[in-house]
Parts: structure tokens; sequence; C-alpha cells
């Protein structure tokens, strides 16, 4: 055995072992379908007003549905390419971890949607997001983790900068965020596929 | 030391260098436990190769496999045992022994 055949077999080593604890069913292009929604939901604002609480509801209600929509569609195709079931294990334990946050986020949408006060909601939005992100960590693959940490970073100046950057930061975050997630996943799933393919050429 | 003579000197080593042990021994050191099925379906192997190899593996105490009823079925639930990862984990170091190894040789001339 040479280097060369001791490294293939880490990355054969590490692949199996990722993809046997981690959730693998977010795919790339939900993730990029995700940040195309939201960044042509922030561009919907140079025609409409965000002040007004149905134009801003109606927007980032239809990217929100359209992104989750997204994302089942994704994980059931991915799951009957692999033939998996879809409510595994991992699936349980994803959605564990993002419940409290998601929980979080509707509770306080509704109540700063209340109170008039809608614009404030992109750094709420983000602090879920953030914290729904790192929950889900320990199952998910890294660049989750990733773009958790930057958004909750993020989540403080946005709430600094207040109304007034509501729409670009929700552009910015979400929108690019979610591309650049969506790339970095599908660089990951094509790194994936190689050393798989290896695993079955050597098995 | 050579680092492949390190590997090849340690029996259990051996065992985890067949590609199919090896992928099974790694599966299993990602969770506390999987059935038989899942185990099957994550690597794609058939029933009668998992069974030879998981065989193997028990025999080396490095593979517990449990046998129970779940209602009426049955099922089979495997694990790595404390001597299967700590072997799986000299296993490791011997691999990023020859990486390291490899790094520091000069390449032979004409190699």
């Amino acid at each position: 055995m040479d280097a060369q055949e001791a490294t293939r077999t880490l990355e054969v080593i590490r692949t199996l072992m990722e993809r046997t604890c981690q959730y693998q069913f977010l795919t790339a292009r939900a993730g990029l379908a995700a940040g195309t929604l939201a960044a042509c939901g922030a561009l919907s604002f140079t025609f409409l007003d965000a002040a007004d609480p149905r134009h801003f509801g109606v927007v980032w209600g239809l990217v929100f549905v359209g992104s989750l929509l997204a994302t089942v569609l994704g994980t059931v195709l991915r799951v009957r390419e692999r033939g998996e079931r879809v409510w595994s294990r991992q699936t349980r334990a994803v959605v564990l971890a993002l419940a409290p946050s998601i929980f979080a986020a509707l509770v306080l949408t509704v109540f700063l949607f209340s109170l008039g006060l809608h614009l404030w909601l992109p750094g709420v939005w983000m602090l879920c997001y953030g914290q729904g992100a790192l929950a889900t960590s320990v199952y998910a693959p890294a660049p989750i983790r990733w773009l958790g940490i930057a958004v909750l970073g993020l989540s403080g100046p946005a709430l600094l900068l207040g109304p007034d950057a509501a729409v670009w930061t929700m552009g910015l975050v979400f929108g690019l965020g979610h591309v650049w997630l969506g790339v970095t996943l599908l660089a990951a799933e094509r790194r994936q596929q190689s050393a798989l393919r290896l695993h079955r050429t050597v098995a | 030391m050579n680092a492949v003579k390190c590997l090849v000197e340690d029996p259990q080593a051996v065992l985890l260098h067949e590609s199919r042990r090896l992928a099974i021994v790694s599966v299993l050191a990602a969770v506390p436990s999987l059935t038989f099925t899942e185990l099957r379906d994550t690597l794609e192997m058939t029933d009668g190769n998992l069974s030879v190899h998981l065989q193997k593996l028990e025999e080396a105490r490095v593979v517990a496999i449990d046998k129970q009823f779940v209602g009426r079925r049955p099922q089979t639930t495997c694990r790595l045992t404390p001597a299967g990862r700590d072997a799986f984990t000299r296993y490791l170091d011997h691999l990023e022994a020859i990486v390291r190894q490899g790094r520091t040789t000069p390449p032979r001339p004409g190699a």
C-alpha cells in the first residue's frame, strides 16, 4: 500500500462514516432554489412597498413556502434515488433539532406582525435560522454549520440597522447565503459521488 | 519503522484491510448500532456477503451481533465492540502513518 492508496482509503472511510451519521437529503438544488427565491423576493420590493405588511407578508410567505416545497421535493427525489425511507433516523433527529427554532420564529412573526413591527422580522428570522442551523450541525453537512454561524453573527448587525435595511438584509443573507450553500453542497455531492464510486469499485 | 510493515504485523489491521470488512467497520464506527438490514442497504451488499464478513468480524471480536425479536419479527443488530473500535482507530493510525511517510520520503528514481 502506498501513500496515494492510503489517502483514497481514508477518503472512502470518511465518506462512509459521514453518509451513515449525517442527514444527506438536503440537496444542492434546494439550496439554490431557496437562494434564488429569496433574491427574487428582495428584488420584488423595487416595485412593492415593504412597509405594507400585506406586501411584506405575501412576498416572504411565498419565498418560505417555495423554499420549503423545493426542500421537500428535493428530499423525496433524493430518497427515491437512494431507495431509502423519508422518515429515517437522521430525518427525525434533524426535525426535532429544528422544531424549537421554527416554533420561536412562528410565534415572533405573529407577534411582530400584530404590533405592526414586521420590518424588524429579518433580524429575528436570522436569529432563529442561525440557532436552527447550529442545532442540526451534529447531523448536518459542515456548510450548514458555517451558514448557521454566519447568519447568527449577522443577526446582531441586522437588528442594529433596523427596518431601513430589512429588504436588502433578507436578499443578501438568505439569498446569497443559500446560493453559497447550494454551490458548496453541489461540490460536496460531487466529491462524495466519486468516493462512493471508488468504494463500489473496490468492494 | 516502515508504516506498511506496522500495518502488516497488526493482525486486526490485516483483518480490516479487506475493503468490505473495512466498509462495515467504518459504518458501525459512526453510530451506536445498526440493524442487519440498515447495514446491508447502506453498503449495498448482499445478505450472504454481509453475513460472511460479519461472522469473521464477530469471531475476531471486532463486532458484536445481538439477535432479538421486535414484535414477532427477528431482528439482528450489529455494533462495534470496544476492542473493534480500538482496532479501527489503530488501522486509521496506520493509514495516516503511511500518508505521512509518503510525504516525507522522496520518490524513487524512475518511479
